[in-house]
């Protein structure tokens, strides 16, 4: 009984301070997305019960915005993940030597994506941006102006991806860096001394004991990808026609721009959901501790 | 409302017991805080109240003070806002009526004042305001060689533009040896609105009664005329759609264009290591068919009626006008007073101040329509429809036509 109240105070600051910082705004938030209420007279209210879930449910603008999340996610983590993945392998070979080379792989992990949208920004610009001179110079096309990363309604959503690829693939590198250096060696050596090739030795040792990690770095970064707000805004403001608005984007327009709050509530809670299914299929399928 | 009207009353007669605050606090973006601080100072130094800046990004002034008057209390005695504002803002914050005597009103371009009335008050005192004006390249202008072939080719003098066909046909001129003539912004729609003005509609998306006037001539022929250097004289990049003003500013800086419509703040600010340091003229904004016309983008000091120290910032607020020319020596050198940039006028370095002055003060000038969901009507119907035509492919009238449906909508 003892343990049991030592155990219930150990953990009272922490309930304490998910409760505070994390049930009360989102108790509030669905509290909010049954009323139609603007942000700056939250005292003026309405019931509306479920129309603004109507609403967001049959919109357009929303249900196009959720399908880009969903293309600019899958396509950050695909690279991120194997540009990660392949580098932390990389540093896994060269062991001790790579200490430099993964502090200097660290370093975009350091700039604020504001900084980062607003970089990316100008060298994929037309004209003036750094990347199109490049490709003008190596002579893979004729002008500078003839990609147009972030006007090009069909390449936009993929083009703003990459300053997210640029600023945390190091992230993925170094977590699976981390899980990497934590494979018994000896699993290895055994695997080598049964004859089983480099390829085999990844396949059936690397990968399976590196599931957990691959989970954590997926969750992780999916749900951070599909959350990305600043990265894109600064780039594009989700134009050009709207098409790089994602999500998040949506939620801030109605909240912030509209002011409102009742509408911007109800997406955010559907969001809220939608992840959290997200992250419960991903631990499910690929974490589960006792799956093996 | 009738609860918020009498929670007003109350704090402002609360406020007849604080009269003597040591301190003021002001919400302002950075840029903002530059163009106060000199008259902060001064104003400290005659009455003993400190003025205390509190500098936030561009957005966060909006945020912030929603916030604060969303709480129901406010550390903030003065907000400085952005006319885009001041319509959310309207109900929330004191009338400054008595502040507007006749001598201000007289100093103040006609937009400007309109823009500081909501509903028959007027709600925030300007404290500086820009307009796009026309920059372009001295010495191209002046070059004889120039001169001599453009009157041959388009058969008049060649002079910085003043109307929409010089705007065109120097923009064409100008296009050759690497050089564009000018760009197209696809990522702002303000420069757009100041020539639907200039076209002369009664105002921008919506009249002044609230109907919606998106698809009137005006704005189609305007839009015609903004994305012709683009679609048909090919005298601009053609990536329109990643050319916002950052953008528009470092081709000209890079030499890559001969002029640009940008705001007049950015005469002062031609970086001295730039291509065209010391060549830039100015010229008022172009006139269309109604004379010349701009958007104005004024910010102003706002009293939250939820504010502690009302008397004090009001004295403040009214301070600040009486020495608005205080601000012309900060960096971004803006001031809202006739009277504040006339007296800078004719010294070096200040020659942009007659084009703005005469572009604030243009007949067909008007500010952006105070209305509560101007943002909505902007990012959902008006940039849509402004950024399908800067693709070239649709018809101008369609596209306004359904930009103005989902403005109906909206406003429904």
């Amino acid at each position: 009984m003892a343990e049991n109240r030592f155990v219930c105070l150990m953990l009272a600051p922490s309930v304490l301070f998910l409760g505070l910082l994390v049930a009360y705004p989102v108790c509030l938030l669905v509290f909010n997305s049954f009323y139609e209420v603007e942000t700056i007279t939250p005292h003026i209210r309405e019931w509306v019960g479920l129309k603004n879930y109507a609403d967001a449910l049959t919109s357009k603008r929303i249900a196009d915005s959720g399908w880009r999340t969903v293309q600019y996610s899958v396509f950050a983590l695909f690279f991120e993940f194997v540009f990660g993945f392949c580098a932390a392998l990389l540093f896994a070979a060269i062991a001790d030597k790579s200490q430099w080379h993964r502090t200097i792989f660290a370093l975009p992990l350091m700039v604020p994506p504001i900084v980062a949208g607003l970089l990316w920004r100008f060298l994929l610009v037309g004209q003036i941006g750094i990347l199109n001179y490049g490709l003008t110079g190596a002579g893979l096309i004729d002008d500078p102006g003839d990609i147009k990363w972030l006007s090009d309604a069909d390449l936009v959503i993929y083009s703003v991806a990459f300053a997210d690829i640029w600023l945390t693939t190091s992230f993925v590198a170094l977590v699976s860096y981390a899980g990497l250096t934590n494979i018994p060696k000896d699993l290895i050596e055994a695997a080598r001394i049964d004859g089983a090739n480099a390829l085999n030795r990844f396949w059936h040792v690397t990968l399976p004991l590196m599931r957990p990690v691959i989970a954590v770095v997926l969750i992780v970064r999916g749900v951070d990808a599909a959350k990305t707000f600043d990265l894109i805004w600064i780039q594009t403001q989700g134009g050009p026609r709207n098409k790089s608005e994602v999500f998040s984007m949506n939620i801030y327009q109605r909240m912030v721009r509209f002011g409102d709050l009742g509408e911007a509530s109800a997406s955010a809670a559907l969001f809220l959901i939608v992840m959290i299914v997200l992250a419960g299929i991903a631990y499910w399928k690929i974490w589960r501790p006792s799956h093996d | 409302m009738k609860k918020l009207m009498s929670t007003s009353l109350v704090a402002f007669l609360a406020a007849g017991f604080t009269a003597n605050a040591d301190s003021i606090n002001i919400l302002v973006e950075g840029g903002g805080e530059m163009l106060q601080k000199a008259v902060a100072e001064k104003f400290t130094e005659e009455t003993g109240i400190e003025v205390n800046f509190t500098v936030v990004p561009y957005q966060g002034v909006f945020d912030k003070l929603s916030a604060e008057i969303a709480s129901g209390s406010s550390s903030f005695d003065i907000a400085t806002i952005d006319v885009v504002w001041n319509a959310n803002f309207a109900d929330h914050v004191e009338d400054l009526s008595d502040l507007f005597t006749d001598n201000v009103k007289a100093d103040l371009p006609a937009a400007l004042l309109a823009d500081a009335t909501v509903d028959g008050r007027m709600i925030g005192m300007p404290t500086w305001a820009n307009a796009e004006i026309v920059f372009y390249r001295k010495d191209l202008w002046e070059d004889a060689d120039n001169q001599a072939a453009f009157k041959t080719e388009y058969g008049y003098d060649l002079a910085p533009p003043a109307t929409w066909q010089q705007w065109r046909d120097m923009a064409k001129f100008f296009t050759k040896d690497g050089m564009y003539g000018t760009s197209v912004n696809g990522l702002n729609s303000e420069e757009w609105m100041a020539h639907v003005l200039q076209a002369g509609s009664p105002g921008v998306i919506v009249d002044d009664a609230g109907n919606v006037i998106l698809d009137n001539d005006a704005h189609v022929e305007a839009l015609e005329f903004y994305r012709a250097p683009l679609c048909e004289d090919q005298s601009v990049p053609d990536n329109a759609l990643e050319i916002g003003w950052g953008e528009a500013q470092n081709l000209f800086y890079q030499g890559q264009t001969a002029m640009m419509k940008f705001w007049a703040h950015a005469h002062k600010l031609t970086p001295e290591d730039s291509t065209v340091a010391g060549k830039v003229g100015v010229a008022p904004m172009l006139a269309g068919s109604a004379g010349i016309g701009g958007i104005p983008g004024p910010w102003y000091n706002v009293i939250p009626s939820t504010a502690e120290n009302k008397e004090a910032a009001a004295k403040f607020v009214a301070y600040a006008f009486a020495n608005n020319a205080m601000g012309i020596e900060a960096p971004l050198g803006l001031a809202a007073a006739n009277s504040a940039y006339e007296s800078y006028m004719g010294q070096a370095g200040y020659e942009h101040f007659g084009p703005l002055l005469d572009t604030l003060g243009g007949p067909a000038t008007k500010g952006r329509p105070i209305h509560k969901d101007y943002q909505e009507l902007v990012d959902e119907a008006v940039m849509p429809a402004f950024q399908a035509a800067m693709e070239c492919e649709d018809n101008v009238a369609e596209l306004l036509a359904e930009a103005a449906e989902v403005a109906a909508d909206i406003l429904d």
